[in-house]
């Protein structure tokens, strides 16, 4: 039945995703909601939240502030906290009572610019789609408002330098990704990483346009590359640095694989797995799957029974999933092996 | 981080009264702070019994959460207690159900769905919805209905509509409304009553038992402590009901209509003298003289050997623990202990422990866990402490002997007293 879990609770919340993005970047994030969203994107999907304070509130919209439409109200709360706090943008995140109320988030963005003198990035979230949604309208919110003008001066500082776009602890699983990454892309003589989000600040995303590259490491990093290109000529790869080192040490040779991840890190593991000997190698996600990245047989899901299907039909001598859709393996497989996927099972992996 | 955490001290608060409670400590009118000091409490299902672990305590029930994918993010982590294992299933919202209500057209088809997967048939089905449909005006109860008579099981319905959290009826209120509303009238038991309130037993040695025992009493039911369904319903033989938590007065207010059953209240309480004025009210209403010395000297035993142990020691007081913050703060200071910060969300019901804080304690500071500063607070020398009570406080005060007070377990009375005085005594050698 369409919709239905039966087996397995909701991945991350395009909310997640966008708060995921604005957390470490030093700005006053508001969650639209009335508690609960809050608790589930900072309790259970950031991490870091344990760790590093953020300045995350929710708005504590209560029911007569959404029947009676009272943006004003939370203009005034944004404006308030802004005089106390030591903010350098507000981050608005939709979640679903806003989107059933219809907030015009451009017109609230406008009134909290004004009220609070800081810009502010609104992200028009809805708790309904994925993780990766919020995170990409998050990213290109977030280059839109900051990202200033390439310039040749610039440029040459930031020669050697290379920007990490879709890097989120729900996508990479890990909150040491910026400096696993600069480790293995010094090899191949870069001098820096920026890993926009989870280590890089807002100055690096103001200076996104004068990388020597960016670097695609999910597909909810694209957008954000295509518009970096387009508008200030920066280019960008797509790829997953050190995929060597997080397929699992499992013999592949000859065998039928199927991983299921994120679109971006799934295609580097499938070339390792080639690599490895396999005799062929499907993915799948439950996320985005951008056609242009997508072999023939790749496969987007969406239900429980997708998987399924695709388990029982599909001969896998081997899937590579994370542990939380083991239960929806057929019994008849003959290998399942553990690849952590934060944005599922809200765990964090181990890299060798 | 160079700001500084909003707090008032008591004899402020005491000065401003009851009419003029300072906009920090009043959280619809601030953005909401969200540390993990906050989680149990900012929301509504996401720490400790939230709306959907208390939904589960009838025994053998089953619940499908009906909602974005949003709010039933944080079950994962529940799903994995064994308790809760296999007993979570979503019904995933989309766009087009929250324009056109087409999610409730599948709820009966889903909790079909649900019960051909299960080995064995629930003994309810609850069905939790959320914000959403607090906007669109579900009428759950006629969704129940239907389901009910498609499936041939009880299916009831779990408000966690996190909106409403202060108004009348907040969520764990209504929550508590569902679980006790499955009880069918039976013949009423005199030497039968329930405790009502919590969604975890008391401890094993609290003396509300014995003083009920005492009294002729010779069943005591807690939802928590039910393992069947039947047992569950035994419920309904109880002669009156006990509320231990005023979240469940509407509850009993709901039983006593619908099944005649009477309900007296007791309070959760630290400070000795006023259990006891608490254990004789009791008394009196019921016409009984309680013999209450074995226990207070229980607790009066725990509380001299900590005070031998630590004495003078000082104290930041939370909120996210079995007891009221103002309260157990005013407990402390009455027993001579220095209480110098306490976490809490001052209203007009505990403006009364403010009031009497201030007259002994009025430097002690007020802070609003919720309020957008809290982000400054920091540990420093200054504001060290001995003991930190509460997961909030321990939170704040990484330096100090830790208690977080905040078991399933519950402590009630002279015994629950006796046990965090020996609590804070272990605590403290650690």
């Amino acid at each position: 039945m369409k919709g239905l879990r039966l087996y397995l609770p909701p991945f991350a919340p395009d909310s997640s995703g966008a708060s995921s993005v604005l957390y470490e970047l030093g700005g006053i994030l508001v969650i639209c909601d009335a508690g609960g969203c809050t608790g589930n994107v900072c309790g259970f999907d950031e991490p870091r939240w344990f760790t590093r304070k953020s300045a995350v509130f929710s708005a504590g919209l209560r029911d007569m502030d959404a029947i009676l439409g009272r943006d004003d109200l939370l203009a005034d709360k944004l404006a308030s906290a802004a005089k106390k706090l030591d903010a350098s943008f507000a981050g608005i995140i939709g979640t679903p009572v806003p989107s059933v109320i219809g907030t015009d988030y451009h017109a609230l963005k406008r009134m909290v610019e004004k009220r609070c003198g800081l810009p502010v990035v609104a992200v028009d979230t809805t708790g309904i789609d994925l993780y990766d949604v919020g995170e990409e309208k998050a990213f290109l919110a977030l280059f839109r408002t900051f990202t200033e003008e390439r310039t040749e001066e610039r440029t040459a500082e930031r020669k050697g330098c290379v920007g990490i776009l879709g890097a989120t602890p729900l996508e990479v699983s890990d909150l040491d990704i910026q400096d696993r990454f600069e480790k293995i892309l010094k090899k191949d003589g870069v001098r820096q990483v920026f890993c926009y989000g989870m280590g890089a600040g807002l100055e690096e995303i103001q200076q996104a346009s004068n990388v020597e590259y960016n670097l695609v490491v999910s597909p909810a990093g694209l957008k954000s590359a295509r518009y970096l290109e387009k508008t200030y000529g920066t280019p960008y790869r797509v790829g997953f640095p050190g995929a060597a080192r997080l397929i699992p040490q499992v013999d592949f040779s000859g065998k039928r694989v199927l991983i299921i991840h994120q679109q971006v890190l799934a295609n580097s593991l499938r070339e390792e797995a080639e690599k490895a000997g396999a005799s062929s190698v499907t993915v799948g996600s439950f996320f985005m799957m951008k056609r242009e990245w997508m072999r023939p047989g790749d496969v987007s899901l969406t239900e429980e029974d997708d998987l399924k299907q695709l388990v029982k039909e599909g001969s896998f001598d081997l899937v590579l999933a994370d542990e939380i859709l083991e239960p929806l393996m057929d019994p008849d497989l003959p290998e399942f092996v553990d690849l952590v996927h934060f944005a599922c099972s809200g765990r964090l992996g181990e890299w060798q | 981080m160079t700001g500084k955490a909003f707090f008032t001290t008591t004899k402020e608060l005491a000065e401003l009264g009851r009419e003029n409670i300072p906009e920090g400590f009043r959280s619809n009118t601030h953005l909401i702070y969200s540390s993990p000091a906050t989680l149990a409490f900012n929301s509504p299902g996401a720490e400790g019994f939230g709306v959907k672990r208390a939904g589960l305590s009838i025994p053998d029930s089953v619940m499908l959460l009906v909602a974005p994918g949003c709010c039933g993010r944080n079950t994962s982590g529940l799903g994995n207690l064994p308790q809760y294992r296999n007993r979570f299933f979503f019904l995933m919202m989309d766009e087009t159900d929250i324009v056109t209500g087409s999610h409730l057209q599948k709820i009966p088809r889903a909790v079909e769905e649900i019960l051909q997967s299960l080995k064995t048939r629930p003994s309810v089905v609850m069905i939790c919805i959320t914000c959403v449909d607090a906007l669109l005006g579900t009428d759950m109860e006629r969704v129940c209905r239907k389901a009910e008579e498609v499936c041939k099981i009880p299916v009831r319905p779990c408000y966690m509509y996190a909106l409403t959290r202060e108004g009348r009826r907040p969520p764990m209120v209504h929550v508590r409304q569902s679980l006790y509303s499955l009880l069918e009238p039976r013949t009423k038991k005199s030497r039968s009553i329930n405790f009502l309130g919590f969604f975890s037993p008391l401890e094993e040695d609290c003396e509300l038992y014995s003083i009920f025992h005492q009294m002729g009493i010779r069943r005591i039911r807690e939802i928590s402590r039910c393992s069947t369904y039947e047992e569950y319903q035994e419920m309904a033989e109880a002669s009156f009901n006990v509320v231990l938590n005023p979240e469940a007065r509407f509850a009993a207010g709901d039983l006593e209509k619908r099944l005649g059953m009477p309900y007296l209240e007791l309070r959760r309480l630290y400070q000795l003298d006023k259990i006891h004025n608490q254990y004789m009210a009791l008394g009196r209403a019921l016409g009984i003289e309680i013999n209450e010395e074995p226990y207070a000297g229980h607790a009066r035993k725990a509380l001299e050997d900590f005070r031998k142990e630590f004495p003078g020691a000082s104290f930041a007081i939370g909120e996210f623990q079995n007891g009221e913050a103002l309260e157990m703060a005013l407990a402390l200071v009455s027993e001579s202990f220095r209480v110098r910060e306490v976490f809490a969300t001052v209203n007009e019901e505990n403006f009364i422990y403010v009031e009497k804080l201030a007259a002994l304690s009025p430097e002690t500071r007020v802070y609003a866990n919720l309020e957008p500063t809290m982000i400054y607070y920091e540990e420093t020398e200054e504001n060290k402490v001995d003991f930190a009570i509460g997961k909030d406080a321990v939170f704040y005060h990484p330096g100090a002997h830790s208690l977080t007070w905040s078991q399933d377990v519950q402590p009630f009375g002279y015994e629950g007293a006796a046990h965090l005085y020996r609590a804070l005594s272990a605590c403290g050698k650690e």
